[in-house]
């Protein structure tokens, strides 16, 4: 049961590098900042990054962040759209602000002094 | 667009991702469908990814399995008593069938102990045990060599190994010289053979087996270079093969290896440059880097082809090539017989199997109805019926995986023990079963651990999630659930009884085959096979030896008479070729080559006509003694005396023309359960064979005669070549190895179900009485007399047991007639054997019932009414 489903990382259980689509996870979560459940989340990640994510995917991804202790999530109270169920609202935890500023350092390392012709 | 998403979707949704997760999620969705007014095939797409949240190792929910496993595994460790049942069963029923299944695998598909063995192919001919010529397989070798990297031929050759005076049958392995270098073998001490072995006139040389080189030589390196009498030569040992190579036959086992080139009856008929049958051979090759085995086959086809056609011959084989992978056994005679065996075999251990598993789902129902309170708890506050029955079904693996490890390893013992009771199948040599457990009987076990699982969870799951908690607090359900064991249990006892009565009728088949007349007196008499073999002996000299030894024999004290024959009763076999006249076509029939005074001494008495004797000479017209069903068959209702017969196979010596002077009576011939057979005797003085069965009568017990025999045939000529000498009666035994052995194994089998459907008859006698504690307390107390009570358990018990045997007399009336065959002319459907097996089971069933029934007898009423 190793999360190989997830269609998009190899390495995603090493906890200490984050893949591509963590890292635009946990920024559209810092963007929407209290406004963080899932449907804004998506929007934001589709809006942003032109990327379609589906709900399983995303929530598979925030599980694994929270496990790794990078998001903490608390629970709503239901609301009628929702057909009387709570919404689930994410924050990026300290550990994972670090873990997106030290994924950013390692690309502006590989970025520097490469040209692109 | 409809409002709201479809429901079959979030259904699936929730079903995905159980929970309050799910309930988070469908929300999400539900929110987005109304934001973009509608959308079901995205709807779908949504739920169906959500299968990424479930297989996700850090969901929420997962702890639940993960969860229930631990719960299950507390459980077990806190009733070590049911769990080590619960895994005792199972473990016979999978150790049973996993020994069957190893001796499946070892015959159909263990590998040839030699490197890359899947790179090696055995070259068949459909149709014929033999492939081709060993001119043929010269001319395959030359044109091969893009298809395989060597190409090797073989022959089977029973012969005899000599030591110490003692000859023994044993089976030895002709082999070109590249043998050891396409199976890339190593020989263990000296070498394999090289092209120099096989230069005509070379020192004959041997290799031999492991076993051989054991058993002979204790494992000293000083054997090599010693010699071997092999038949009639000696050769000179120049190697060891490798431990655990017992040929390319499996599971015939190859005592020793022999160049095949250096074989007389090779080299004859190689004498001859015209010869292109004989002498035939088997090949086996390896395949060259990126050849694909049916790329060889086609291409071996085509060579084939070509040499039938450049080298026309009378009589060209029909059969194509195939080329298979060598595995298993070679022979497809064995695998017959081994695949018939084995069904049988498996429908056994699977009834076996299934007996256990019923056993397991009782207890697992016993439990259900202890922790129904904590269920009906459980469902209140909001468990689904899939969590209550996932948690019987986690208990039910982990039963199940402690019962298959331990099942593995009781299968390991049984099936070294069944391998070790293999017969030695008399006169075609040794058979090498291992009795291993690799990793296909591992899978095997795992598998079926797995089914069974599944299979005694199955009610038992369901039972637990049916608890309701208003049913529970009104305190119903004990009855319905007993109604279920009783089946169960009935269905239980119908098996083992199957099992049973299969057994009965074997071993009664057995008891009638052994005391079957055979025709002959057996009492007192035993056979030494003796051989007269060039080129120590010509027919002439042949023939004086054996005046000389049976005069020695006849004129020794205790011997009341002796006599030689070809064949052994119920043992060695021949037949000839006959015809009544010259313009019918020949039939074979079983013959016998015999001396006068062989029907004294072996006790056929002649009912017309006469026997041989010293008048009928080499000189003096033809004769033969022909049986009665020889007579009725070739000439019904007329005398057979008189009457001519044409005899003989070989189409290049031609048939003799014999009188019949003798009608024998009928006997028993090759085995003690054969239908009656045309029999055909002709006399040593006109038929001349050297490889004679010496029979004699003692007055004493035949067995202490055999070291006094082989004296004084040694004593007559030292170097002439003794083989077994066994009792007339031992031969009798003998025949009837496979009855004997399928009677037993059935009868062990069957006894194993037993056993298990009496535990499971016990169990359930027991649960009730303990459900009925409070009834029994009230009738005792209202006046019942304790003996009433313990005929009320034990009626029970046994009006299941009843209803069981009714069951099991019915399918056993339908399976016995499978095993017809088997019985030896009883009829499947003997009502001794019916009778006898249920009158058991009835035995067995009122002492599993009357222990609880006893309990049930002692219940104090006045703690019975206390107890709640």
């Amino acid at each position: 049961m190793s999360g190989r489903l997830h269609l998009i990382y190899n390495a995603e259980l090493m906890a200490d590098h984050l893949g591509e689509f963590e890292q635009i996870v946990l920024l559209a979560v810092l963007r929407l900042g209290d406004d963080a459940y899932g449907v804004p989340i998506r929007r934001e990640i589709e809006k942003q990054a032109g990327r379609k994510t589906t709900v399983g995917a995303l929530y598979s991804t925030l599980d694994r962040l929270e496990a790794k202790g990078y998001v903490g999530s608390w629970f709503a109270d239901p609301t009628a759209e929702r057909g009387g169920r709570s919404r689930r609202y994410f924050r990026v935890e300290p550990t994972g602000v670090e873990a997106l500023a030290r994924a950013r350092e390692m690309f502006d390392r590989m970025w520097k002094g490469v040209r692109l012709v | 667009m409809s409002d709201r998403p479809p429901k079959l979707a979030e259904r699936l949704l929730r079903w995905l991702v159980p929970g309050r997760e799910g309930e988070i999620i469908a929300g999400d969705l539900r929110e987005e469908f109304r934001e973009r007014g509608g959308g079901r095939l995205w709807y779908w797409k949504e739920a169906l990814s959500c299968a990424a949240v479930r297989f996700s190792p850090h969901r929420l929910t997962a702890p639940d399995l993960r969860q229930d496993l631990h719960y299950a595994v507390r459980l077990l460790r806190r009733n070590p008593g049911y769990a080590a049942t619960a895994m005792l069963c199972l473990a016979l029923g999978i150790g049973v069938n996993a020994t069957v299944f190893s001796m499946v695998n070892e015959l159909f598909w263990q590998p040839l102990p030699v490197p890359h063995s899947d790179r090696v192919a055995v070259i068949g001919r459909s149709g014929d045990e033999s492939v081709c010529s060993y001119r043929d397989y010269v001319e395959f070798q030359r044109r091969s060599g893009g298809l395989l990297t060597g190409l090797l031929a073989y022959d089977e050759m029973p012969t005899s190994v000599d030591s110490e005076g003692v000859s023994r049958m044993a089976m030895a392995e002709g082999v070109t010289a590249n043998f050891a270098d396409v199976l890339q073998l190593r020989a263990q001490a000296g070498r394999w053979f090289t092209a120099e072995d096989e230069r005509p006139g070379a020192d004959p040389v041997v290799v031999l087996g492991d076993g051989a080189w054991s058993r002979r030589f204790g494992r000293s390196p000083a054997a090599v270079g010693q010699r071997l009498r092999i038949e009639s030569r000696w050769y000179r040992i120049i190697g060891v093969a490798p431990a655990g190579f017992i040929g390319v036959s499996p599971p015939h086992t190859a005592e020793v290896w022999v160049p095949l080139l250096s074989q007389r009856y090779v080299q004859e008929a190689l004498a001859n440059p015209g010869e292109r049958e004989r002498p035939r051979v088997r090949m086996i090759g390896r395949l060259a880097a990126g050849t694909s085995l049916r790329t060889v086959e086609s291409g071996l086809r085509t060579i084939d082809a070509q040499i039938l056609r450049e080298f026309p011959r009378e009589n060209p084989p029909r059969g194509g090539l195939t080329a298979d992978v060598a595995a298993g056994a070679s022979m497809p005679a064995v695998r017959e017989f081994a695949g018939m065996m084995a069904a049988l075999l498996l429908g056994v251990t699977g009834i076996v199997l299934l007996i256990a598993c019923v056993n397991i789902a009782n207890l697992l129902l016993a439990r259900s109805a202890v922790r129904r309170r904590e269920m009906a708890v459980r469902q209140a506050l909001g468990a689904s019926r899939w969590r209550l029955a996932r948690q019987t079904l986690a208990e039910g693996l982990t039963i199940s995986v402690g019962g298959a490890a331990l099942g593995l390893v009781f299968g390991y013992f049984c099936s070294r023990l069944m391998a070790r009771s293999m017969p030695a199948l008399p006169h075609i040599g040794t058979v090498t079963l291992e009795g291993r457990i690799d990793w296909r009987v591992a899978a095997f076990a795992a598998a079926i651990g797995l089914f069974s699982a599944l299979l005694f969870s199955f009610a038992p799951a369901i039972e637990q999630s049916r608890v309701g908690l208003t049913a529970w607090m009104k305190g119903d359900g004990p009855s319905k659930r007993l109604r279920q064991r009783d089946v169960y249990v009935v269905a239980q006892v119908a098996l083992s009884l199957v099992l049973l009565i299969a057994a009965t009728l074997l071993l009664r088949a057995l008891g009638r085959a052994q005391q079957a007349e055979p025709g002959y007196a057996m009492a007192g008499r035993l056979a030494a096979r003796i051989y007269v073999s060039e080129p120590e002996y010509s027919e002439q000299s042949g023939r004086l030896f054996f005046d000389r030894a049976l005069a020695r024999v006849r004129s020794t004290p205790g011997v009341r008479s002796a006599t030689l024959s070809y064949t052994t009763p119920l043992g060695f076999t021949s037949s000839a070729c006959v015809a009544p006249d010259a313009a019918t076509r020949r039939r074979r029939v079983s013959s016998d080559v015999i001396v006068p005074g062989y029907f004294d001494t072996i006790g056929i008495p002649i009912v017309r006509g006469r026997q041989f004797t010293a008048a009928d000479s080499g000189g003096a017209p033809r004769v033969a003694v022909i049986n009665q069903t020889f007579a009725d068959r070739y000439w019904p209702g007329e005398d057979a005396i008189g009457k001519t017969l044409w005899v003989g196979c070989d189409q290049k010596s031609g048939r003799v023309e014999a009188q019949v002077v003798g009608v024998a009576r009928d006997a028993k011939y090759e085995s003690l359960d054969e239908a009656p057979r045309p029999f055909l005797y002709t006399p040593l003085a006109q038929d001349w064979v050297g490889y004679m069965a010496m029979i004699v009568e003692t007055s004493g017990n035949p067995a202490d005669f055999t070291a006094p025999l082989r004296g004084i045939l040694h004593d007559v000529d030292p170097s002439l070549r003794v083989y077994e000498i066994e009792t007339l009666e031992q031969y009798a035994a003998e025949s009837l190895w496979k009855t004997r052995w399928q009677a037993s194994l059935l009868a062990a089998f069957g006894a194993l179900a037993m056993a298990l459907a009496a535990v499971g008859l016990y169990g359930v006698v027991a649960y009730s009485v303990a459900q009925r504690t409070r009834e029994i307390g009230v009738r005792l107390a209202m006046g019942a007399q304790r003996g009433d009570v313990m005929w009320m358990v034990l009626g029970r018990g046994l009006g299941l047991t009843a209803a069981g045997i009714a069951l099991g007399i019915v399918l056993s009336a339908m399976a016995t007639r499978l095993i017809g065959r088997l019985l030896l002319g009883l009829s499947p459907l003997d009502p001794v054997s019916f009778g006898a097996a249920s009158l058991a089971w009835l035995a067995i069933a009122m002492l599993a019932t009357y222990v609880p029934a006893r309990r049930a007898m002692r219940v104090d009423p006045v703690v019975a009414l206390r107890w709640e």
